[in-house]
């Protein structure tokens, strides 16, 4: 299991610590040093290609675990208070009202029928108390209906972001091929140092073409299928969304950015963060390079099902010049290739210096 | 009380041993499921029908207000541990289900100092019992395998259908939980299918245990490609299970913790191999007719289920090991044998010497 995969709970006998923690961190992440392409097998202990595809593997399941998130925050906090002053075992049960008492101590409080002995005038420091653990016994329960209801509103709005989970295995894999030289040339020659990011890395022939200039190359590729490819070549690949793997990482770190095959299955309020975040994780006067479909062109290769379900589609070339734009990018111009059109175009820009 | 799984089954099945000894026997439970409400009596009414010299039997398999509520009263009381789930594996994913095991870790230690024998289905889960305090403790394999009820059933049922009936048909049976970790035996798959057996399927039978996880391995399933390849069933019939079994080439249980794991007996009772990480009850359970790995590396887990599968005399041979394992376990007569040592408690005046 993946080492970031932490205990919440200490031991039985103490209160558990339903700690909120952070996401779990993608695996590969830039800080790793990066080794060039091949089997590393060299005897002195280094990671095997299998070795790091099944880390990846792993990682790749890790990060769909909810601890961390919101969600699971929100309820770790009140799952917290539910230990302390909610009832025993929710749930429908016979022998809940004859034991009667909310909190982990039930089983030494008196019953509720020794609490209806009279008391005295003055009320004492236990009825005190147990006003207070009867009052935060109805905060759990307020705090239960408030997650209901949240999670009824996360539904609503995730079908209409995102009717299925995981669309990207929906749209095939989508190659570089012929602008697989032309993009690692440019990279090469334009970057300041540092790693360079590309999504959707597919099987990772930029990525060695990429190590072939030496440049330190990252590829995130969502479809483990593909990316399996490219991680038993010994390319350095995380098997993720190109948006979970930019947010890990540390501003101003990468050298530079290349973005295709995402860029033309992201909805536009999906693409805008992504531009976002690649301009945080690059240095300044880092280039990016956007290759994407032309939607005029001969139509997609999409079957029915991506269609229909996957929200994001190409965009023309201005667009991107003005989304490139907005995002904080300069100097964006079109990066071309000789050869035969594939109905796919080019953008380079850079972060300011 | 589920008729549907191994610890209802059991359950019955203990009654009517007990009462075929000539005793009065009955099952009373704090919430009464529809489909067992005539095998059951809610048990509020049984203080008014108990009698000097009762024994109570508590089927422990979760946290319950049972556990308080037998601690106050006096009858002589066998816990029939069937083992707690270590919250920190539920913790990631679902905290409350993670609450639920720990309050059961303080049950079982809260039950420890006045019952008068633990009964647990292996000598793993016989260990929790003496770290919990138990002073008498006994092994004696739970009485509701399968294996029984297949060869009654018959194994001539439908199962859901598979888009590719050609390749290795991988089997996991169990509650699909977090604790099953049936994301390894996925991502095994994945390498099989790139490397060997580009058409080897994996049918999953068992019930979600938490929404969040089991639909982290839907999209899991879908990220590596293998949409088509994996089949989750869910809950199935008896009829469905024994037909899966028959079908099936191979058991992979991939769980990082099991007390005993009655598909493992139950594969072995149709002569289905099993290839297993070796932890928890597993190795004690299956002996020799276990192929066991060491590792979640989904390469030697890939590599150990297509080599069995290539290799036809071993096969044969774990298939011999189980067989000689069942005759070991003795599962016919577990029921007898568990009310042999009620009566040797009753007789010795409801301490186990």
């Amino acid at each position: 299991m993946a080492s970031d995969k932490v205990s919440v709970l200490g031991h039985p006998t103490e209160r558990p610590s339903w700690v909120p923690r952070a996401r779990p961190v993608a695996s590969t992440g830039v800080s790793a040093p990066l080794t060039p392409p091949g089997d590393h097998d060299d005897g002195e202990g280094r990671e095997t290609n299998e070795e790091k595809a099944a880390a990846a593997l792993h990682a790749a399941f890790s990060r769909l675990a909810p601890q961390g998130n919101d969600a699971w925050n929100f309820l770790a906090a009140f799952t917290h208070l539910g230990d302390r002053y909610g009832p025993y075992h929710p749930g429908t049960s016979g022998l809940s009202d004859l034991l009667g008492e909310p909190g982990p101590d039930r089983r030494t409080r008196r019953t509720r029928l020794a609490r209806l002995r009279p008391r005295g005038d003055r009320p004492t420091a236990d009825d005190a108390r147990r006003e207070m653990e009867e009052a935060m016994a109805q905060v759990v329960e307020a705090f239960r209906f408030l997650s209901a209801r949240v999670g009824t509103l996360e539904q609503r709005l995730a079908h209409q972001d995102r009717p299925i989970d995981a669309v990207p295995w929906l749209v095939p894999a989508e190659e570089l091929g012929p602008w697989a030289g032309p993009v690692a040339a440019h990279m090469v020659a334009m970057t300041p140092g540092g790693a360079v990011l590309h999504a959707d890395c597919g099987e990772g022939l930029l990525l060695d073409t990429l190590a072939q200039g030496g440049v330190d190359a990252l590829g995130v590729e969502p479809r483990g299928g593909v990316a399996l490819r490219a991680l038993e070549r010994g390319c350095a690949v995380t098997i993720c969304e190109a948006l979970e793997t930019l947010e890990t990482l540390p501003s101003g770190t990468l050298g530079g950015v290349v973005l295709s095959g995402v860029v033309d299955r992201l909805a536009l309020h999906e693409l805008l963060p992504l531009l976002s975040q690649t301009r945080r994780a690059l240095q300044s006067a880092a280039p990016i390079a956007v290759v994407a479909t032309d939607p005029s062109g001969n139509g997609s290769d999409r079957g029915a099902a991506a269609l229909e379900l996957v929200a994001g589609r190409p965009l023309h070339v201005e667009t991107w010049e003005i989304l490139l734009d907005r995002a904080g990018f300069v100097d964006i111009a079109p990066l071309t290739r000789d050869g035969v059109d594939d109905g796919r175009f080019a953008l380079s820009a850079t972060t300011p210096s | 009380m589920h008729r549907g799984d191994a610890i209802g089954r059991h359950t019955l099945r203990l009654r009517n041993a007990t009462r075929a000894r000539g005793f009065e026997s009955h099952i009373y439970v704090d919430v009464t499921e529809e489909e067992t409400a005539r095998e059951t009596i809610p048990v509020l009414e049984y203080p008014a029908s108990a009698q000097p010299g009762d024994v109570a039997v508590y089927q422990f398999a979760t946290a319950s207000y049972m556990a308080p509520w037998l601690a106050g009263r006096g009858e002589t009381l066998v816990v029939n541990y069937h083992n707690i789930t270590p919250p920190d594996l539920l913790a990631p994913w679902d905290n409350h289900l993670a609450l639920g095991q720990l309050r059961a870790q303080a049950d079982l230690r809260l039950l420890a100092p006045r019952t008068a024998l633990a009964v647990s289905d292996s000598a793993y889960n016989e260990a929790h019992l003496i770290e919990a305090g138990f002073a008498a403790t006994a092994v004696i394999p739970p009485s509701a395998a399968l294996g029984h009820d297949v060869i009654a059933v018959g194994i001539d049922a439908q199962v859901p259908a598979r888009e590719t009936p050609r390749g290795a048909r991988w089997l996991a049976v169990g509650r699909v939980a977090p604790n099953k970790a049936l994301q390894d035996t996925i991502a095994a798959l994945a390498v099989t299918r790139a490397h060997d057996d580009p058409e080897a399927t994996l049918l999953v039978i068992g019930k979600p245990a938490t929404a969040l996880y089991d639909r982290a391995l839907h999209r899991y399933v879908d990220e590596l490609g293998l949409h088509g390849a994996v089949t989750f069933a869910g809950h199935a019939s008896d009829a469905v299970v024994a037909a899966a079994y028959a079908q099936a080439d191979v058991l992979v249980i991939t769980s990082e913790h099991e007390g005993f794991c009655v598909p493992a007996v139950e594969a072995m009772s149709v002569g289905l191999p099993v290839v297993a990480f070796g932890q928890g009850a597993l190795p004690e359970v299956l002996g020799d007719a276990g192929t066991f790995v060491t590792s979640k590396d989904p390469y030697a887990l890939s590599n150990t289920i297509d080599a069995l599968l290539a290799d036809a005399p071993r096969r044969a041979s774990v298939t011999q090991a189980g067989r000689h394992r069942l005759d070991s376990l003795d599962l016919a007569s577990a029921a007898e044998r568990f009310v042999a040592l009620l009566v040797a408690l009753v007789e010795s005046g409801g301490r186990r010497r």
